[in-house]
């Protein structure tokens, strides 16, 4: 009976509060900022964050994806760290380095006495064969090309040079490790902090193999070590007394939970059970909503949203269809009504932050060019033109940008389009094998340099998915590569993406905005274009407001009148 | 019935291969393959993986492969998570949906009988409407409503659970009510049902004009029969409840199996696909030849042959 009248009183209460409004604000004072949820500090110094979808792998060698990286580069350090606010190299392992006049020499040096936390010495020529483990093919790692700068990599990695000795790696002494660069690349010593460039142990790689990243067995070499780790929920990482600079280490424990789902993630930042909810992870609709929280934060993000064109499929291949479909184009209605404002409109393959890069003019809208472009090709009016498809994978925000692209089109240039959604798997196998007209694209950048995102148009190379080749464009990218001068570089580089704007195998769309939740007691995380935060840097203050603002149990004031 | 159950263990068997030769070639069939990216990996890094993985073999070759090393339950790494073992990401996530659904069909049982028992005890009367409105409303919403309400009540309104993620008691509550709901509701008018059918028959009647306490007549006498058709569909609940909450899962974060069968779809993860579907094949299977043997045991009229 009891038992009864309790469900009837969920389903009740259920009914009363279904269409309550979402999320009450904390606020203690009335000129106080607002906050998301629930702001009492954890009980212990520990940060726990939403590292979003389960790893795929915790070997830096082998790792891609960001949630894979943000743990990677917490267990292990490379030569060098990214500074929390600019992202400029600073000295990690190595202490210090020379570079040659000629760009192609580094020089590192690494700080006396590092250990890996087993107490084994770490030296200079982990790093080389970490490297190297990195560029065989046999190790089958993804992201073997950040290397390719260095001599011989690229011929290594690719399976046509097989004696080591040729690749530009070499350690002289325990302390020393000596890079030489086959061409000068003034983003190297970003690359030192990116994961294939971090140092895995050898000993203990050689002997557990595959196995060696589990909690029982890992060994690193970074901040933090691996205490736990549970499939699909969360990795515990606690302060690694063998780090250099274990002193500097203000977090006693790091939970990363792997939580996919959006609206969970934010869910449980809301309820105090996150301190950190990062970028990706708050829902784009929420967040026009949460821009008046004061710990809501965002930001340019080093990505951009794009169509691409296969160009090998008429009358797709005529530069002039091209131009016009990039004219028809309305990015700001898109990123100003469709997306609300969470997207800046762009007209640019390159995204901003490069303070010394002369980016070329963005494409515009104009109806009046395209109806030009498109009778220039032959199809006045659109006339003659067949029917072209828009493919994007499955997600609702791909949809509804596909189908306001194609009414667009079909209202500018009176030319028939249709959709076609494909699952990922599907979606990825149609845009590389080039079975597609119109594809939905994203890039997002490595490193703070346009020639992480200019690389991909490169004849031939992997990530072209249009089909796309200019000869020209090739020799802009060859000549800028090897450039001493870095305004000339830069210089070659903007040209490069003038011509391919002006050729349209891309149509830009919109910039990629960071998105993240941070709880006012955290300290050291700061915007940055490649949403980078060293976990080092993060501190928790917990004497913030101590407790006193949401469960009146806490209150000083009631606990002593009772 | 030792014969009975050898029988049925033997079906397994080609059952199984059925299912595992399907379900090798229909992964397959899928455009895209597990090394599909959004960033193109280098061809020599392609190529060592699709030998490390004998994807470069023809296809029966790699049949057979599988076949026999499945014979052993050995299904190989995954490809999307290549440091761990199928068999070792099945373990751990059917443990905790095996938890995760053992709840539920407890609270299923535990709130679905009583109420259809007070249900057909109080025949049309309001408290009959009510629990039967109620259950139909049980029945009627989908857990993927259900479960963001309950969040927004309890955990984000009231502060008294946690919205999510598997750690402690307290965060088994909300996930296991919202898995549980729709067959509290089928369980109690299951039960409502079979009360009143019973209630209505002659030793029933015969029970109360003997002067029995209404207690007794109830629980000794009606209830038995009256559960009868919740016991019969207890194997397809269990069944529903642990192989079915992914979305729950997903909802609540509970690591459990419920999503590899899913994403593994997707990403293309051929080796972790195999392993996830056959092991609910069976899995299922046994809990069908379960059910089959529960029957026998409440019921002497069933002959198990």
């Amino acid at each position: 009976m009891l038992r009864c009248r309790c469900v009837l009183l969920v389903a009740a209460a259920l009914l009363a509060t279904g269409c309550a409004p979402r999320g009450d604000a904390v606020r203690a004072a009335a000129d106080e900022p607002l906050y998301f949820g629930d702001v009492t500090p954890p009980g212990a110094n520990v940060l726990r964050f939403n590292n979003g979808a389960e790893p795929e792998t915790i070997d830096p060698g082998l790792a891609t994806g960001q949630p894979d990286g943000r743990l990677v580069r917490t267990l292990f350090e490379g030569l060098t760290v990214p500074d929390p606010k600019t992202l400029e190299p600073l000295p990690g392992q190595a202490y210090r380095w020379e570079r040659s006049a000629d760009g192609l020499t580094y020089t590192f040096h690494l700080r006396p006495g590092l250990r890996w936390s087993d107490g084994t010495p770490l030296t200079a020529r982990d790093f080389a064969w970490s490297w190297l483990r990195v560029l065989r093919p046999e190790t089958g790692a993804k992201y073997g090309g950040l290397l390719h700068a260095v001599v011989g990599a690229e011929a290594l990695n690719r399976g046509e040079l097989k004696d080591e000795t040729k690749v530009g790696l070499v350690a002289p002494d325990e302390s020393t490790l000596v890079v030489r660069l086959a061409r000068p690349t003034p983003y190297f010593l970003h690359l030192t902090s990116l994961p294939p460039c971090l140092p895995a142990p050898r000993h203990v790689v050689e002997r557990w193999r595959e196995r060696w990243t589990r909690p029982e067995l890992i060994v690193s070499n970074g901040p933090f070590v691996l205490e736990r780790w549970r499939q699909n929920d969360r990795f515990d990482l606690v302060r690694n007394r063998r780090y250099w600079d274990a002193g500097h280490v203000r977090l006693d424990r790091v939970v990363a939970y792997s939580i996919e789902d959006l609206n969970t993630a934010t869910n449980l930042y809301k309820a105090g059970a996150l301190d950190w909810n990062t970028s990706g992870y708050v829902p784009s609709p929420y967040i026009p909503y949460l821009r008046s929280y004061a710990d809501f934060r965002s930001g340019p993000y080093q990505a951009v949203y794009f169509y691409s064109i296969n160009v090998t499929r008429p009358p797709l291949g005529d530069v002039w269809v091209r131009r016009a479909l990039n004219y028809a184009l309305d990015r700001d209605a898109i990123a100003r009504d469709l997306l609300k404002g969470t997207r800046e409109p762009w007209g640019n393959l390159t995204p901003r932050g490069y303070p010394s890069y002369p980016r070329p003019p963005g494409l515009a809208h104009d109806p009046e060019k395209a109806r030009a472009c498109l009778a220039r090709a032959g199809y006045p009016g659109g006339k003659g033109f067949r029917k072209i498809a828009i493919l994007f994978n499955t997600s609702e925000d791909h949809r509804r940008i596909a189908e306001a692209i194609q009414a667009m089109w079909t209202k500018a240039l009176g030319i028939p389009v249709e959709l076609q959604n494909m699952e990922w798997g599907s979606y990825m196998q149609a845009s590389t094998a080039l079975q597609y007209d119109v594809a939905r694209r994203s890039w997002i950048g490595d490193y703070l340099d346009p020639s992480t995102f200019l690389e991909i148009m490169r004849s031939g190379d992997g990530n072209n998915r249009a089909g796309w080749s200019d000869p020209r464009y090739d020799r802009l990218l060859r000549d800028a590569a090897v450039e001493l001068d870095a305004a000339k570089r830069m210089k070659r580089l903007a040209e490069a993406e003038s011509l391919l704007l002006a050729d349209g195998p891309v149509i830009p769309i919109y910039h990629y905005s960071t998105a993240e939740l941070v709880k006012p007691y955290v300290h050291g995380i700061y915007q940055n274009a490649l949403d980078t935060h060293p976990i080092k840097d993060i501190w928790i203050d917990r004497s913030w407001r101590r407790g006193a603002l949401r469960r009146t149990a806490d209150d000083p004031g009631r606990a002593a009148s009772r | 019935m030792t014969s009975f159950v050898l029988r049925r263990l033997l079906l397994f068997v080609p059952t199984l291969w059925v299912i595992a030769t399907l379900t090798f070639f229909l992964v397959r069939l899928a455009p895209g393959g597990p090394f599909n990216a959004e960033r193109d990996i280098p061809k020599a890094a392609r190529e060592q993986l699709m030998r490390q993985y004998g994807l470069d073999r023809p296809l029966g070759e790699q049949y057979v492969t599988f076949l026999a090393h499945a014979v052993k339950l050995d299904f190989g790494p995954s490809y999307k998570f290549p440091t761990r073992q199928v068999r070792e990401i099945i373990a751990e996530g059917f443990r905790v949906s095996a938890e995760l659904g053992g709840w539920a069909l407890l609270v299923a049982v535990l709130l679905g009988v009583p109420i259809g028992v007070i249900a057909a005890l109080r025949q049309n009367s309001a408290l009959d409407a009510a629990a039967m409105a109620a259950a139909l409303a049980g029945v009627s919403v989908p857990n993927f409503v259900l479960g963001p309400l309950l969040v927004l009540v309890f955990s984000l309104t009231l502060y008294w659970l946690p919205p999510a993620l598997w750690q402690g008691p307290e965060s088994r509550v909300l996930p296991v009510l919202t898995l549980a709901t729709a067959y509290v509701a089928y369980v109690a008018r299951l039960t409502r049902a079979g009360m009143l059918e019973v209630l209505r028959q002659d030793f029933i009647r015969t029970a109360r004009a003997k002067g029995l306490p209404e207690r007794r007549v109830v629980f000794q006498h009606a209830l038995k029969l009256g559960v009868l058709p919740v016991v019969s569909y207890l194997g397809p609940a269990a069944a529903g409840l642990i192989m079915g909450s992914l979305v729950v899962e997903q909802i609540f974060a509970v690591p459990g199996l419920g999503r590899y069968l899913v994403n593994g779809a997707f990403n293309r993860d051929y080796t972790l696909v195999m392993g996830v579907v056959l092991f609910y094949a069976g899995f299922l299977m046994a809990l069908n030849l379960l059910v089959d043997l529960a029957y026998a045991w409440l019921d002497p009229r069933v002959e198990l042959r």
